[in-house]
């Protein structure tokens, strides 16, 4: 899951107005990042089901450190100490929970690849939902998620903009604009397989 | 791709228009020590 992620994010920032979107952005998809350079590392990776070419949702991801639980909990840490220090307690308390939030979410598709531990003891449990399975189910749900964050995020901003700079409501609209464009070409190259 | 593809949009391009409007700001309200 991608662009549904970047959704949520798009949602509490409608909820949470005082809290950058682009650190929103960075948080939701940090388990992700970091994953980058471990992939590439091949400390983890992701073993696709049937054979190449990588499909949406069609593979076994051996994310062991990034996506475990504990190290699920680990990397909202990293990520909220200094957005503590930047903006202070309540902004990084929401950040924390947008990272752990990728693990919820990852939680309902993953196909059962999720460890408790980081390195995936022998022994100990994996979880994952699976939604996955059902590539329509996994795309209508991100897409929910992209389409409710792009509302909530346009009637959040277009309201913060009227109340305090009304000559702002037509930027307002296109960053809104913006959110659900990005969201539906994230998820359209995801389902793509690219 | 679309992992790149989306953290550009939506970190870069998104984050850029975000932060030209009016919203409060993260220590807004926040008692100062």
């Amino acid at each position: 899951m991608i662009a549904g992620h970047f959704g949520l994010a798009a949602g509490v920032k409608a909820h949470r107005p005082a809290v950058p979107l682009w650190a929103l952005m960075l948080a939701t998809q940090w388990l992700d990042v970091v994953f980058v350079p471990l992939f590439l590392t091949h400390v983890e990776r992701i073993d696709v089901i049937g054979g190449e070419p990588a499909g949406y949702g069609n593979g076994i991801i051996h994310a062991d450190y990034t996506h475990s639980l504990v190290g699920a909990v680990v990397l909202s840490l990293v990520f909220a100490l200094p957005a503590a220090w930047r903006w202070g307690r309540r902004a990084a308390t929401v950040l924390g929970a947008i990272v752990f939030s990728h693990w919820l979410l990852d939680l309902l598709v993953h196909r059962h690849d999720m460890p408790l531990l980081p390195g995936a003891p022998a022994g100990t449990p994996l979880f994952g939902f699976g939604l996955w399975r059902w590539p329509l189910a996994a795309g209508t749900a991100e897409l929910a998620l992209v389409l409710w964050g792009s509302v909530a995020y346009l009637r959040a901003a277009v309201a913060a903009a009227r109340a305090h700079d009304p000559a702002r409501i037509r930027r307002a609209r296109i960053a809104a604009g913006a959110v659900l464009i990005s969201g539906l070409l994230t998820l359209g190259l995801s389902i793509a397989g690219l | 791709m679309s992992f790149f593809v989306g953290l550009l949009l939506f970190v870069v391009v998104v984050g850029i228009l975000d932060a030209k409007l009016p919203w409060p700001r993260p220590r807004d309200g926040e008692r100062r020590s």
